[in-house]
């Protein structure tokens, strides 16, 4: 590496483990949303105002959302010790308990005696402080495997410093200055990796595509444009560990010989956007982007795009239009944006998890990546395991894991030792499964034969007080909203299909409104212009082929 | 060869006509590859169903009523017949059961949508549809008179040829309307009448009165009428004839600019009479 990055890299381990003790808040959105940011204040004030020798920095998320917030110690050569549920008021125990050379037990979550960041750097902080657990016995961890999470509350997003010391830009370097452009295209191939969308679509083949293509112009885009709801696996990549979504990026331009990139990102994301803005900055900085990266010839530049709030800009040609200028609304395909995308140039979109797969896949090769995860379903995913579940967090899992371990391994079933009836997922365009079809493993071909899919990676738990039909019909209320109104059986269907249900929920329907429901979901499915439409009926096709009795027993006989 | 010139290439090629033979409910059609089926299909008189086609216009593909089923790597699929392209041997069908059965849907979902359109209610009944399961609109004050399907034909016609771009999709979902920035009047328009000239539903309205047309489904936007100085009939919208003029190449003449297409017509034919009868 040059050796400008390698001073920073060596700067950036010194931050990560200093001489002094380190303190670091998990200030993404969610746990500013529950205060870490006024933790961080305190910390701050206290540890000027008592003159220690402490540094206190800002890190991303580690994803147990349930004990955020979050704040980690690190002693010198002594294990990170993770606290939970912080508050402004434990700040002071904190810093007398650092301030000695320990930590405060009873608000310990677990020790982390060493750190495999998986590219190239194995961290190893220590031994000590046995009375509290290891990271890996506590279940919520103890089932997962963090890939793309890897760096994800440990360093702080917004130094890149500490990303090039955890052995960020090594996968960028090592195919900058040893392979080329078609090694780094076989190697994504090879691994199989799919695309985190939602379709699965082979990563490998999309870019081979567009890189076949022949224009003297062609872009890359990131879809940041996750708006499922009670999904925040993108939000929490990008907030957490940005530098990872642009080394994919530059691996992904180089192997497709391509210089410009664009990241669209919905509005709703400002955190996210602003350290997206930080992070190219730096890297611009480094000589990791802009021209001659790495002082070699391969020029290759990221703008941001911010979208307006409309969930259908998630689908190619809407989002395409929307950075345009145009109204978000989709176009027939074809012609595919591989054809025909951003200004009718060739484009590769990809989602942000997509990305964020590549650099571990070029650094530890294909081999590696493919022992990860399932047949014909590489690596890992990051779900969003929210709703009646004790558990509630960001989870990383191989794929091919069950539900039963995702529910209830990893998130201890519901909250109040009720019964787990149901989980939803793939958001508003996913299905509903029910808790006797929970050994059904995560992958996109299982989730599909059951009427479900993998959508972006959002996980609804539902225990048994949930009403399906009363499910369904949220769901179908925000599809109604989110329709782009272009195609009637979206525009016209998804708001009668709300009417009906809304019909039964009052216990105004009749059998034949039942029919009516099936029919009409199917005529929408089947005939709408995009993937919106195409799959907002699933909620209630799915409910209505597991949960029939509970439509029937609304229904007037 | 450079890749500019196998561009090239590739361009010429696609712009040469290949013929190739499509199947379209079992007849044996002959087209040209890429061409649209639709259009295969309205010049082989078989009949496929809808109301956001129009040729002159990019393709759209949202009325969802042409939809047909062809057959693709031995599967049969669903596409709009308006996106779907000729290429060698394609088979379709238009009226499969599972095709007729949506459309019925779909059509019905028209009812309801457009309740006061007698085109759609004739489109319907010849499906078999004369009634509808679902909740149909009725908004007393609709200046589309609740026949707007939202096809899109007018808003693309006045953007893509006219150029003026007076009218434009308001809101989403099933809140979409048509209508002019912020529901006024729009200085923008010409009065061409293109708009209503490709709605498949008729459902826009104007008004003709004296001096004045007014496009009452617009934001009652008044277009100013040139009045002929010959018979005093006014007979086109004044923003309009400019805009046709300034194109003609060379320029109309000043004896016949400002008058009416009639008396032009009339003046030519006096005149030629007097010719040929000697008399001046």
């Amino acid at each position: 590496m040059p050796n400008e990055i390698l001073v920073r890299k060596n700067r950036g381990l010194k931050k990560i483990q200093p001489d002094i003790p380190r303190i670091t808040v998990g200030l993404a959105t969610c746990g500013a949303a529950i205060g870490a940011t006024a933790v961080y204040d305190r910390l701050k004030e206290r540890i000027r105002e008592r003159n220690l020798e402490v540094i206190l920095v800002p890190t991303g998320c580690i994803g147990y959302c349930r004990e955020e917030p979050i704040v980690a110690i690190a002693h010198p050569k002594k294990p990170l010790v993770l606290l939970h549920r912080v508050t402004p008021d434990d700040v002071d125990d904190i810093l007398d308990a650092v301030s000695l050379g320990t930590v405060p037990f009873e608000k310990a979550l677990c020790r982390i005696e060493g750190w495999n960041h998986l590219m190239g750097c194995n961290l190893n902080y220590g031994r000590g402080f046995e009375d509290i657990p290891l990271y890996d016995d506590i279940p919520f961890f103890g089932h997962q495997k963090k890939v793309i999470l890897r760096d994800a509350g440990l360093i702080n997003p917004e130094d890149i410093d500490e990303f090039l010391a955890v052995g960020g830009y090594s996968a960028a370097w090592q195919a900058l200055s040893s392979m080329n452009s078609d090694a780094v295209l076989e190697e994504v191939e090879k691994s199989g990796l799919r695309g985190r969308g939602g379709a699965g679509f082979p990563a490998g083949l999309k870019w081979r595509i567009t890189k076949e293509k022949v224009n003297e112009k062609k872009y890359l885009i990131c879809n940041a444009d996750e708006g499922d709801p009670g999904a925040y696996m993108n939000r929490n990549e990008m907030e957490s560990d940005p530098h990872m979504l642009i080394e994919g990026m530059i691996l992904g331009a180089y192997a497709m010989d391509i210089s410009e990139g664009l990241i669209y990102i919905r509005a709703e994301y400002p955190l996210a956007i602003r350290r997206l803005k930080h992070a190219i900055k730096e890297a611009k900085e480094c000589g990791i982007l802009g021209k001659n990266i790495f002082g070699t010839d391969f020029f290759f530049d990221i703008q941001i795009a911010t979208g307006a709030g409309a969930f259908v800009c998630g689908e190619s040609t809407a989002l395409v239009a929307s950075i345009e200028g145009r109204t978000g609304r989709p176009t027939p395909r074809p012609p595919r944006l591989t054809d025909s995308g951003l200004w009718g140039r060739p484009t590769d979109l990809n989602n942000v998890e997509t990305w964020c797969n590549v650099p571990v896949i070029i650094k530890n090769g294909s081999d590696w990546y493919k022992s990860i995860g399932a047949p014909k379903n590489a690596g890992t995913k990051v779900f969003s395991l929210v709703g009646d579940v004790e558990r509630v967090g960001l989870v990383e899992v191989p794929l091919g894991t069950t539900l039963n371990t995702i529910v209830f391994d990893i998130g201890n079933g519901s909250s109040d030792g009720k019964d787990v009836k149901a989980v939803q997922t793939g958001g508003p365009s996913g299905g509903c499964i029910p808790r006797r079809l929970f050994d059904t493993t995560v992958d996109f071909e299982s989730l599909a034969k059951i009427g479900s899919i993998m959508g972006s990676g959002g996980i609804v738990v539902m225990d048994e007080d949930t009403n399906m039909v009363d499910i369904a019909r949220y769901f179908i209320s925000f599809a109604t909203g989110e329709s782009c109104g272009k195609c009637i059986p979206c525009r016209e269907g998804l708001k009668h299909t709300l009417i009906l249900l809304n019909k039964i929920l009052g216990g105004k329907a009749t059998p034949e409104d039942l029919d009516t429901l099936k029919s009409l979901s199917e005529t929408i499915v089947e005939t709408s212009l995009c993937g919106l439409g195409n799959s907002a009926p699933n909620p209630v096709l799915t409910t209505l082929a597991y949960f029939r009795e509970e439509y029937d027993a609304l229904v007037k006989s | 060869m450079t890749p500019e010139i196998v561009s090239v290439t590739e361009e010429l090629l696609k712009k040469t006509p290949h013929p190739v033979t499509v199947i379209i409910d079992g007849r044996t059609c002959r087209a040209n590859e890429g061409e649209i089926i639709l259009e295969v299909a309205i010049r082989e008189r078989i009949e496929i169903p809808h109301l956001c086609y129009e040729a002159s216009l990019s393709p759209y593909g949202a009325c969802r009523l042409c939809m047909v089923e062809f057959m693709r790597r031995g599967r049969m699929e669903m596409a709009t017949s308006c996106t779907l392209r000729a290429e060698e041997g394609l088979e379709v069908i238009t009226d499969s059961p599972k095709i007729l059965s949506h459309r019925r849907m779909i059509l019905e979902l028209y009812l309801a949508e457009a309740p006061r359109s007698e085109v759609i209610k004739e489109l319907a009944k010849k499906y078999g549809v004369t009634k509808t399961r679902f909740f149909k609109k009725i908004d007393k004050e609709d200046p589309l008179g609740n026949k707007c399907i939202l096809c899109g034909l007018c808003v693309r016609v006045c953007n893509e040829i006219i150029g003026a771009s007076v009218m434009s999709f308001v809101n989403r979902g099933p809140y979409t309307v048509v209508s002019t920035p912020f529901l006024e009047e729009n200085t923008a328009c010409l009065g061409c009448m293109a708009c209503a000239a490709v709605c498949p539903t008729h459902a826009i309205e104007i008004g003709n009165l004296g001096a004045e047309r007014t496009m009452v489904s617009w934001g009652k936007t008044q277009v100013k009428l040139r009045k002929c100085p010959q018979c005093g009939r006014y007979f086109a919208p004044e923003s309009l004839s400019d805009e046709v003029y300034a194109k003609i190449d060379p320029p109309l003449t000043e004896d016949i600019r400002d008058i009416c297409p009639e008396c032009r017509s009339s003046n030519i034919a006096h005149a030629e009479i007097s010719a040929a009868s000697g008399r001046r």
